[in-house]
């Protein structure tokens, strides 16, 4: 199958729409235990990156590519390196021709977690994003041989249950990491908008 | 000379910090970039103005980058993948405070030092003010670079000089003692009655002699330009220090 410039752009738009729709709860989740600034922070990333012409663009690589540089220049707190990393390294991995394979998609969503992991040193129980897409890695990498759409379904749901699971976490990263013990009982805002971009991913990217 | 990028998630936090700086490191500098705040009010930073600023000041002798907060590094990290491997190679980002750092590193940079000996004097930034509260205090310069460097008693020239009025030898006044000496092939020593001598080309070690208005302070150089350092601090202090 071929991943098309126009669903690589519906899986942005998708996640921009979540991510303005949900800004105001994203950003009640980090003033929890962060500086409540995150929906702000992605809802203007994203709308940055819907702005971008998607016919600009020949191929679903170098969309993604363009999106992630986006993101780094437009977030401006820790998610701008981060999901720009992810972007970047996503559509790096994917080839010029949109010529794509479950496996390969896997591939390149492998690529974009080890980008994050890479630039923010987070590990699976440090209550950030890593929470949410690492168990979604895994979940689509389990499920390839079923096909994308069910793989990419499969991934949205191992990360909506590694979102949930960081809420009885202690943080052991970023800003949240000063509150110590008080970030317990908190669900993780980057691992909910993390859910975000694999929701719009599931139902995008399918068709 | 190194140069110098400032990342901050604050636009002003960044201009001032680089203003406070230069007014306390008078005369020849090495060039600083700032990439802070997504504008000027808006907090955050950017890994493309990052690496724009990285090539800005880039230099044979390397780029020192300080900053701020927590995401500032991962931004700074990034930057890196966006510049060329050549420059990427020559550039380092450090922990070291971004005030004291940056004073550290002006004034060791004017000096003509490369960016590892600069970074080890912007990551002892903290020492004047840990050894003024009497907190415990991290070993001095890094192993190697100061190899040696203590002069033979018997070897060494000697000169004393008075530390200048009205405030004694505060930041400005040792910045010039600093670059004064820097130029010249000597180590060169500066201590007090209350205070055992610190190297003359560190500004963090001149730092913690604290001397006030009055006070004497003995000079000790070796090497083969010994003669030329301590003369050129004499003519410093015929100015006053250029305190006026």
């Amino acid at each position: 199958m071929v991943l098309t410039v126009s669903s690589a752009a519906a899986w942005m738009a998708s996640f921009a729409a979540m991510v303005h729709a949900g800004a105001a709860y994203l950003t009640d989740l980090d003033s929890a235990i962060g500086d409540a600034d995150h929906g702000a922070n992605i809802d203007r990333g994203m709308q940055a990156v819907v702005a971008l012409d998607p016919s600009a663009f020949e191929s679903a690589s170098a969309l993604l590519k363009k999106a992630g540089m986006t993101l780094v220049s437009t977030i401006g707190g820790a998610s701008g390196p981060l999901y720009g990393t992810f972007l970047l390294r996503v559509g790096a991995a994917l080839p010029a021709d949109g010529e794509v394979t479950a496996a390969v998609v896997g591939d390149a969503l492998q690529a974009g977690l080890d980008g994050i992991v890479q630039r923010g040193r987070a590990e699976v129980g440090d209550k950030t994003m890593v929470d949410a897409l690492a168990p979604a890695v895994a979940a689509f990498r389990a499920s390839e041989p079923d096909g994308l759409a069910a793989a990419l379904a499969a991934a949205a749901r191992a990360g909506a249950e590694g979102r949930d699971a960081t809420v009885p976490l202690v943080a052991r990263k970023g800003r949240a990491s000063y509150l110590g013990e008080r970030s317990a009982g908190h669900q993780d805002p980057g691992a909910t908008s993390v859910t975000m971009l694999l929701d719009a991913a599931a139902t995008t990217l399918t068709a | 000379m190194i140069g110098i990028v400032v990342v901050s998630h604050s636009r002003r936090l960044a201009d001032a910090a680089v203003a406070l700086a230069q007014a306390a490191v008078p005369g020849a500098r090495p060039e600083v970039a700032v990439a802070a705040g997504l504008d000027g009010t808006t907090l955050g930073t950017d890994a493309g103005a990052i690496a724009d600023a990285i090539v800005a000041v880039d230099s044979p002798d390397g780029v020192l980058v300080f900053v701020d907060l927590g995401s500032a590094i991962m931004s700074a990290e990034l930057a890196l993948e966006f510049v060329d491997a050549d420059v990427a190679g020559r550039v380092r980002i450090t922990p070291a405070p971004l005030v004291e750092g940056l004073v550290a590193a002006l004034v060791t940079a004017a000096g003509g030092a490369g960016v590892q000996v600069v970074e080890a004097a912007a990551l002892a930034g903290l020492r004047p003010k840990q050894e003024h509260l009497g907190l415990p205090v991290p070993p001095a310069a890094p192993a190697g670079s100061r190899a040696g460097a203590d002069p033979e008693p018997d070897a060494a020239l000697h000169l004393q000089l008075v530390s200048p009025g009205p405030t004694g030898l505060h930041l400005r006044p040792l910045a010039l003692i600093a670059k004064s000496v820097s130029p010249f092939d000597a180590d060169v020593l500066i201590g007090t009655d209350d205070h055992e001598p610190v190297h003359a080309d560190s500004v963090i070690e001149l730092q913690t002699l604290g001397a006030g208005p009055g006070v004497p302070l003995y000079v000790m150089a070796a090497g083969p330009q010994a003669r030329q350092a301590l003369d050129a601090l004499a003519e410093l202090a015929d100015r006053h220090f250029g305190e006026g």
